[in-house]
């Protein structure tokens, strides 16, 4: 499929427009297979218009996105979806009036191997069991926490390669936050490749493998994730100190 | 008032229930529809009427037996649907929301006159296909065709049930209408539920034409109108995009009609089901079924105002126009002069709309009873209160203004597409209490004899004088609009359109500034109305009707929303040009239908830009 | 002398989520209070509330030494109360004159005049007619809001005919301000000015605001970036999830845990990394 030195994901040279502001100024980043990525940065440094345009719900104005070598331009979002990548929306966005087996069926929608989907919903609750007790439960009355775990099992559901997941912990307690990060830490293990947005630096660069601080539309820092935690300007790029006089 | 006895009673209810399924059926495809598109299907009642046409000629020209005939009714209309979905909303992706909601305005104009050239506009009786004993119960009688209505109801609700649970494009359909981004992120194509909605809602519109037309033994191309507003009033009333809701408000729509006509007789029922349609839309604009009571955020919002540099026509223009305009009677061509005082007629109503559709961006589809009031008001007071023409003209303008104003008042509140819906319901009332006040307006019967126009004796009754009557009214309405716009009232009601909360947050008081737009517009179409009156001599309710209110729109939208020169253009050329081609007279309405639809897609700036 | 604006225990919930719990803030004349916090810690929702956009679910709002807990918008306008918005709410259609002309709608005297019923059907009859005081109204309204254009040197003059839709975002922004402060406005909020800024533009939107807080002006502000905060406030109040962590000088601000932690996260950034497998 891909070369060995290809990254699984490649973001090269994206230039994208919001209306009539520039989001993104030659935004290149790369997410090698088996690995965790995180993507940081403050308010409305650009953090989820990458993810839109990973999918396909936004198009940059020029540039690429390439999955396993091959560019996704010009591809809708559910062609995106099944060449393999799974999507962790930001706010959850589950089917609140569909019960929790619902939505765990519609992250198969791309698939039609009946048995496989039976065998993948028995592994899948068996990393979320909280979600195995709530089976018929509508998804819209549970806690934050559980419908954050529920839209992990959604999207591992696809059997995707690579699994974008959008402010994962934004909005969680304390207690379900390490949880989730410890949940998206056993996905990882499983082979999946995660390439997660977050807000939060230091809970994402513990658990990630590389890092990118993402600042009004550029990449200000990257590297290894435990490089970039010790890394003093972190916290100017977050806290605005390297900006204005 | 008389009250029917018990056996009666029985009889209305099995009658309500009867026509509450069929309105089931539509409202059930409403309901998925606006679920995963956000759309009202304007064009749902012209599908019910190709089905009951595709039923009739099934019948009638091969014999099919019924299971045959829903099965041609299913096919033919879902292909229809499809049509909808491909015309009217694929293209519109990413355009203002009332766009497709226009769009399937024009769609219906256009399968429906189809379905007329085909079939003429003649009313057909569909053959009874099911026998024809009644069973005595309680005093009333219930027949097999109730029961076969009845059972279609069931089986269908059941069928559907079923696919939206069990299936997988069910399960799909669900998932789009409450969370389309995210559906998508699941690997849905949303085109391709889209199509499958508007497959199953048309075939279910399609049947229910069908049970209709056995039902009452009759058929004919006018009933898609009703339809489509009976089925917008059941979704209404069970809340936008709720299934089962719309199940439920269709039963309460139907027996409330049933029972109207029981205690008051069959010219209310219309009436109750639109004073329904406003008074929810008032107090539960969320349905009957819905906890919450004020309106949801965000997707009813937005104008059909495209941006757009307008093209300004200078002064010297406008005037050596004007003088064009006055010098036609000198042509001495009355065909062409009559075409010249419906331009300007059209022409009033359309600055009228342009000012509230377009300026303050409220898409009105009942402006024709604006036209109503203004004619009704000047023709009574000059026929039973004897008042000179000139006098009961203008005053024909201030009550339009005052009423129609009035009117719509409490719908203030509304945005985008319950605005359309609740003017389309306060232009049908107009009509219906015209239509059943006969002590005051001669009811069914109409106002015949109107006096001539005539100012000051001299008589304007010819159609030079009528010419430049109506000339002289309109350049003074113009002006006085564009002077209005120039004011700080054009920038207040632009503020208002483009953005109503931060208006609001600046002391531009919605309430106050929509109110003085549908005065001073219902002023110009109530003296349009007046004028129409004195110069056909004869109108009745069904005179200004909503067709004439989707023209008018279609004529502001052609000449640009908001630009007074444009609805002036675009009521001339709507008017002038099908007589141009005079072979095409039979195409009329059709032709409007194309041009609302082509505008829509291609130039929603329309041909002089949106201001 | 009592504060200007006087909130106390402001709660709003949406579903089940609490968006503003328990916030309470004085604003004094001539004051500039800034809010900061965390994307989702409830700061809009709070302007919401204190500007009538929302009704708050308990709590209290005084201005001007009037209760205008929950009152409409209109009504803060006229008392004097100016907001931007967080996402730049211009009329898009409108040109960058008449813009800064609706700001300045609560001003209009001569052409609305204030009596009941008969008051609108006035206007429309003054609109068209305009009388010599109706005319000089409206051009001192004029000359006044290009006076307020001058603010932004010529980011904004030179396009003072062109629709707002035209703009850069930044000049939107600029528009917005310029909009609020044509109502002449004795109380300022301001969300978020400086976002999708850069750096030069964020450094002038920093002197502008500086100077109507020099010029009196009371201001509330909501912005991310702190050197800008830090130079221009009083005082600051940080919130996370709907309620405020801290309060203080910007300085003690600064340097305080709490608000460290509700930026980067709930541990300390260069702490040890939890330990986790390499994947290589």
């Amino acid at each position: 499929m891909s070369d060995p030195g290809e990254a699984l994901l490649r973001l090269d040279n994206i230039n994208s427009f919001y209306g009539p502001v520039q989001v993104h100024f030659d935004l290149s980043l790369s997410v090698q297979a088996g690995q965790i990525v995180c993507l940081l940065g403050g308010n409305a440094s650009g953090k989820s218009t990458t993810m839109k345009t990973i999918l396909g719900l936004q198009r940059p104005r020029s540039g690429t996105v390439f999955f396993e070598g091959q560019p996704l331009t010009g591809l809708t979002t559910p062609q995106i979806i099944r060449r393999g990548i799974g999507s962790v929306p930001e706010a959850r966005r589950l089917f609140g009036q569909m019960t929790v087996r619902e939505n765990l069926l519609m992250g198969a929608y791309t698939r039609s191997d009946k048995p496989a989907i039976a065998q993948d919903e028995e592994r899948v609750l068996t990393l979320f069991p909280r979600l195995r007790e709530r089976l018929k439960q509508r998804a819209g009355t549970m806690s934050g926490g559980e419908q954050q775990m529920l839209a992990m099992a959604r999207a591992l559901m696809g059997r995707p390669k690579l699994i974008c997941m959008d402010e994962p912990t934004m909005g969680l307690s304390p207690l379900f936050v390490d949880r989730v990060l410890e949940l998206i830490q056993a996905i990882n293990k499983e082979g999946v490749t995660i390439f997660m947005v977050e807000q939060n630096a230091s809970l994402a660069l513990g658990i990630a493998h590389y890092g990118y601080v993402l600042q009004t539309g550029h990449i200000a820092l990257e590297g290894p994730a435990d490089e970039l935690l010790r890394d003093p300007r972190i916290r100017d790029a977050y806290l605005g100190g390297a900006a204005a006089a | 008032m008389n009250m029917p006895g018990l056996g009666a009673w029985f009889d209305y209810t099995v009658n309500g229930i009867v026509i509450g399924n069929i309105y089931a059926m539509l409202a059930v495809g409403l309901a998925l529809i606006y679920g995963v598109a956000n759309l009202v299907n304007f064009a749902h009642g012209s599908v019910y009427v190709v089905g009951a046409y595709v039923g009739w000629a099934a019948i009638t020209y091969l014999g099919t037996p019924l299971p045959v005939t829903i099965l041609c009714v299913v096919v033919v209309c879902g292909l229809v649907g499809v049509g909808i979905e491909r015309l009217g909303l694929r293209p519109l992706h990413g355009s203002s929301r009332i766009a497709p909601l226009l769009a399937t305005i024009g769609i219906a104009l256009v399968l429906d006159q189809v379905v007329q050239l085909i079939f003429s506009p003649d009313p057909r009786a569909v053959p009874m296909q099911v026998p024809e004993w009644r069973i005595p119960i309680g005093g009333g009688t219930i027949g097999p065709l109730d029961l076969l209505i009845g059972g279609i109801g069931l089986a269908s609700a059941a069928v559907l049930y079923g696919f939206l649970r069990f299936t997988k494009l069910g399960w799909a359909v669900r998932a789009t209408a409450q969370d389309s981004d995210a559906a998508q992120q699941m690997g849905v194509d949303i085109n391709k539920v889209n199509m499958a909605v508007f497959a199953i809602a048309s075939a279910l519109s399609g049947i229910s034409g069908l049970l209709v037309g056995m039902y009452y033994n009759q058929i004919n191309p006018a009933m898609s109108f009703e339809a489509t507003l009976k089925g917008i009033v059941a979704l209404i009333i069970g809340g936008l995009g709720n299934v089962p809701g719309a199940i439920g408000g269709s039963l309460i729509l139907g027996l409330t009609e049933s029972y109207g006509i029981a205690l008051f007789g069959t010219s209310y029922r219309n009436l109750f089901a639109f004073v329904l349609l406003i008074a929810m839309l008032l107090w539960r604009p969320n349905g009957l079924f819905s906890g919450r009571s004020s309106l949801p955020p965000e997707p009813m919002t937005g104008t059909f105002i495209a941006r757009s540099r307008p093209f300004r026509i200078p002064p010297w223009a406008v005037a050596g126009l004007i003088v064009a305009a006055a010098l036609l009677p000198l042509l001495n061509n009355p065909y062409v002069l009559q075409i010249g005082v419906n331009s300007l007629l059209y022409g009033m109503l359309a600055l009228s709309l342009t000012l509230v559709a377009g300026t303050v961006g409220q898409i009105s589809l009942g402006h024709a009873a604006l036209l109503a009031i203004g004619g009704y008001t000047s023709g009574l007071l000059a026929m039973d209160a004897g008042w000179p023409v000139a006098v009961t003209i203008p005053i024909a303008g201030i009550v339009t203004a005052g009423l129609g104003t009035l009117l719509v008042f409490p719908a203030f509140r509304l945005t985008g597409h319950y605005v359309s819906i609740a003017t389309l319901g306060i232009g049908e009332i107009v009509s219906l209490v015209i239509l059943n006040w006969s002590g005051l307006t001669h009811g069914a019967i109409g106002l015949g004899g109107i006096p001539p126009l005539e100012v000051f004796g001299y008589d304007l009754g010819s159609v030079e004088g009528t010419y430049w009557l109506c000339l002289v009214i309109l350049v003074l309405l113009a002006l006085l609009q564009l002077r209005l716009l120039s004011s700080h009232l054009g920038r207040s009601w632009r503020a208002i359109r483009d953005d109503s909360v931060a208006a609001r947050s600046y002391g531009v008081s919605g309430n106050r500034y929509k109110a003085l737009a549908f005065g001073f517009g219902g002023f110009g179409a109530g003296i349009s109305g007046a004028i129409t009156a004195h110069s056909y001599s004869y109108i009745n309710h069904e005179t200004f009707n909503a067709t004439l209110s989707v023209l008018a729109l279609t004529m502001v939208i052609l000449g640009g929303l908001g630009n007074v020169m444009g609805a002036v253009l675009g009521a001339t050329l709507l008017i002038a040009l099908p007589e141009a081609f005079r072979g095409l007279a039979e195409y009329r309405i059709l032709i409007y239908g194309l041009v609302l639809l082509l505008l829509i897609r291609f130039r929603p700036q329309g041909l002089m830009g949106t201001v | 002398m009592a504060a200007m604006l006087e909130v106390r225990g402001l709660v709003k919930r949406f579903g089940g989520v609490t968006a503003v719990n328990d916030a309470s803030l004085d604003l004094r004349e001539g004051e500039l209070l800034s809010i900061i916090g965390p994307n989702g810690a409830g700061k809009t929702t709070l302007f919401n509330l204190i500007s009538g956009l929302e009704p708050p679910d308990a709590g209290s709002v005084r201005f001007m030494d009037q209760d205008v807990t929950g009152t409409e918008p209109e009504r803060l306008a006229r008392l004097g109360m100016a907001r931007t918005f967080q996402h730049g709410r211009v009329f898009a259609n409108l040109s960058v004159l008449d813009n800064v002309l609706v700001g300045a709608h609560t001003r209009l005297r001569a052409v609305r005049p204030a009596i009941p019923l008969l008051g609108p059907l006035l206007e429309l009859g003054l609109a068209a007619i305009r009388p010599a005081a109706v005319r000089a109204e409206e051009e001192a309204l004029r000359e006044d809001a290009k006076r307020i254009l001058t603010l932004f040197g010529d980011r904004l003059l030179p396009r003072i005919d062109n629709p707002a839709f035209s703009l850069s975002y930044a000049n939107r922004r600029r528009v917005e301000i310029a909009r609020a402060l044509a109502l002449h406005p004795k109380l300022l909020l301001l969300d978020e000015p400086t976002a999708g800024m850069n750096q030069t533009e964020t450094v002038e939107m920093q002197e502008v605001v500086h100077d109507l807080k020099r010029s009196g002006l009371t201001i509330l502000l909501i912005e991310h970036k702190l050197e800008m905060v830090m130079r221009l406030s009083d005082r600051v109040i940080v919130m996370d999830n709907g309620s405020r962590i801290a309060e203080g000088l910007p300085q003690e601000v600064r340097s305080d845990p709490a608000v460290i932690e509700a930026y980067l996260g709930h541990r300390e950034t260069g702490a040890a990394a939890p330990a986790r497998e390499d994947v290589s």
